[in-house]
């Protein structure tokens, strides 16, 4: 699924956009859960068994209930107390949040948690012990369980049936890196090239950022220089700059092409001429 | 000179950093581990940051600064915007206003719940009448242990009023194998309820069916009263369990069935701030049902005291869900 992005308008009214958790990352969290969990349960029987002060019909009980007792309130506490991340969800980097933009109230993790009972734990615990009826019924049964346990890969928001009822989505923590700005100034490129409006009037806020994207590294092989070269070559003929330029200078053509292109974009968007990509004189037709 | 928008970013890019040194901090350990003049600061860098990625969503081109400002938001959204109850307030105001509250809100439900029941029962019964061989299309034979129309009274009499068959330990293990299986059982009726709710209230129905049958055959052997404490002295609790269970299937079905004027995801949601609170009453009423089952069934041997015990515990359970939380409305009830 390539578009996984949804935006999130928080109360301020600006939205942000994050990124839908993949179906594998919400397997893997659920799997390390589910690891946890038994794990936590295992030690506690265990310690039981050691001290010895139970016998065996009273630590099937314990068991039964310890399922019950444990696993509920783990997903619900620790999505309460970590803001809606269990520590399988922690270790994948993945989180619950309210769809609504507003915070993630106990209501929501409650519903979204009870709701995994019927749709994660039942039909996953049936299908593996094959402890359904023959016939038409246990055949209904398996399909049924299916449709349950696959309902999230059939959305585009990969929302679990609990999602849905409790308003909530599962979205990849989000990574905040701030790289240089190419337009910010050096002075060593103070008197380099100089484009008119002629030369800025081809491309559009697209091949800007394109742009942008080339000259986040420099060019380390020859094969890079050779596409760079090509780059200059191409932008060259598009926008009719018949003065002569050196190999040396490519690079430091395009940053000095970058930084005018873009105050030219930028001031032209200031004053409603907003112009997305190079078909922007067309477009106006 | 520098171009407007690089002159933007270099005026607040400290500012952002700062922010985000603090968002990191919070992530990994919660607001509690900011000092007071931290926590405000983030308050009010966090608007300036929204209000940044705002702007330059309008006059900048730099497509590394709006992903950064972006991210550095939904961060920040979602360390400011945490959840703040603390777990005992809302378990608290859970049990206080939650849960009664939304009974009272969901009487067309309930009333769907219960009715399910009742007509099963009644049909159960009145089929057993016209021909008991019934009997053994509702009831699967490992649920009868034996107590099956032709039984002797006594044999009848006998599984009602046992004396020395469970000893105390094994106790235990019966409430809890008893819990798990009436759990489950509620836990199917609640969430096929989205389907419609005509599972559910199928379900349900089943159940009534069965009760009546046995209660039908019962009478038959002329043991009607017995059974009926027999049953009451949990079945109050359980069984009531079961309809509000249904109740909250039924909640969620006609969400689906009849949204009106909203799509059906979002009546389902709206549904669901009830339905969930039914269900995690009919979680807590099993609880206690499977705690009276396992110990007081057996301990309490006659008839009127089991009566008294089972009416008393449905009055008390009433008496909460109707009485409590009668208060000025809260905007958000968990």
């Amino acid at each position: 699924m390539k578009d996984r992005r949804i935006e999130i308008v928080p109360p301020e009214g600006v939205p942000v956009s994050l990124n839908v958790a993949t179906a594998g990352a919400r397997f893997g969290a659920q799997t390390l859960d589910i690891l946890i969990t038994f794990g936590g349960m295992f030690l506690i029987l265990l310690f039981v068994i050691f001290t010895n002060f139970l016998d065996e019909g009273l630590l099937v009980s314990l068991f039964f209930l310890l399922t019950f007792f444990l696993r509920v309130p783990y997903y619900i506490f620790s999505e309460l107390v970590w803001n809606g991340r269990t520590l399988g969800k922690r270790i994948v980097k993945i989180r619950v949040i309210s769809a609504d933009g507003g915070r993630l109230t106990p209501h929501q993790i409650v519903a979204r948690n009870l709701m995994k009972e019927v749709e994660v734990f039942l039909p996953a615990t049936t299908l593996l012990t094959g402890n359904f009826g023959n016939g038409w019924t246990g055949f209904a049964i398996i399909v049924w369980m299916c449709a349950i346990l696959l309902f999230p890969l059939l959305n585009k928001r990969r929302l679990r049936l609990g999602d849905m009822i409790a308003g909530t989505l599962v979205v990849e923590q989000p990574k905040a890196f701030l790289m240089p700005d190419l337009a910010a100034p050096k002075v060593k490129n103070a008197s380099g090239f100089v484009f008119d409006v002629s030369h800025l009037n081809i491309y559009g806020r697209f091949e800007l950022q394109a742009l942008e994207g080339i000259l986040r590294e420099r060019p380390k092989t020859p094969d890079a220089r050779q596409r760079v070269s090509d780059v200059v070559r191409t932008i060259r003929r598009k926008i009719n700059y018949v003065e002569p330029l050196l190999p040396n200078d490519h690079w430091a053509f395009l940053t000095d092409f970058y930084r005018q292109q873009r105050a030219y974009l930028e001031s032209r968007q200031l004053f409603g001429d907003a112009r997305e990509n190079k078909f922007h004189d067309k477009s106006k037709d | 000179m520098m171009i407007r928008s690089s002159r933007f970013r270099a005026e607040r890019e400290a500012g952002w950093k700062k922010m985000e040194t603090l968002v990191t901090v919070a992530e990994a350990n919660g607001m509690s581990a900011l000092s007071y003049e931290q926590a405000q600061s983030l308050a009010s860098l966090y608007r300036q940051a929204v209000n940044s990625l705002s702007v330059a969503r309008s006059i900048s081109m730099d497509k590394a600064l709006l992903a950064y400002l972006d991210a550095l938001c939904a961060r920040a959204y979602l360390v400011v915007y945490a959840p703040q109850e603390s777990v005992r307030g809302a378990v608290l105001r859970l049990f206080t206003s939650g849960i009664p509250r939304a009974v009272r809100r969901s009487a067309l439900p309930l009333f769907i719940g219960f009715l399910a029941m009742v007509l099963g029962a009644v049909v159960g019964y009145l089929l057993y009448f016209q021909d008991p061989e019934w009997f053994f299309t509702f009831v699967p034979p490992s649920m009868s242990d034996g107590r099956a129309p032709g039984a002797s009274v006594e044999y009848l009499r006998s599984t009602l009023f046992d004396d020395d068959r469970q000893g105390g330990e094994s106790l235990g293990v019966f409430a809890s194998f008893l819990f798990s299986h009436n759990t489950r059982i509620a836990i199917f009726i609640f969430a096929l309820g989205i389907f419609a709710s005509l599972p559910s209230f199928i379900l349900t129905f089943y159940n009534g069916l069965l009760l009546g049958a046995f209660f039908a055959m019962f009478a038959e052997a002329g043991l009607g009263y017995e059974l009926f404490g027999w049953l009451s002295i949990h079945g109050v609790t359980e069984l009531s369990a079961i309809c509000v269970a249904c109740a909250g299937g039924a909640q969620l079905g006609l969400a689906v069935l009849l949204p009106g004027n909203i799509t059906r995801r979002e009546a389902l949601r709206l549904a669901g701030r009830d339905a969930v609170k039914l269900m995690i009453l009919a979680g807590l009423m099993l609880i206690a049902a499977a705690i009276i089952e396992g110990f007081f069934r057996q301990l309490v041997q006659n008839t009127e005291l089991r009566l008294i015990i089972g009416w008393g515990i449905g009055a008390l359970w009433l008496a909460w869900l109707m009485l409590a939380g009668r208060g000025p409305e809260i905007e958000h009830d968990l």
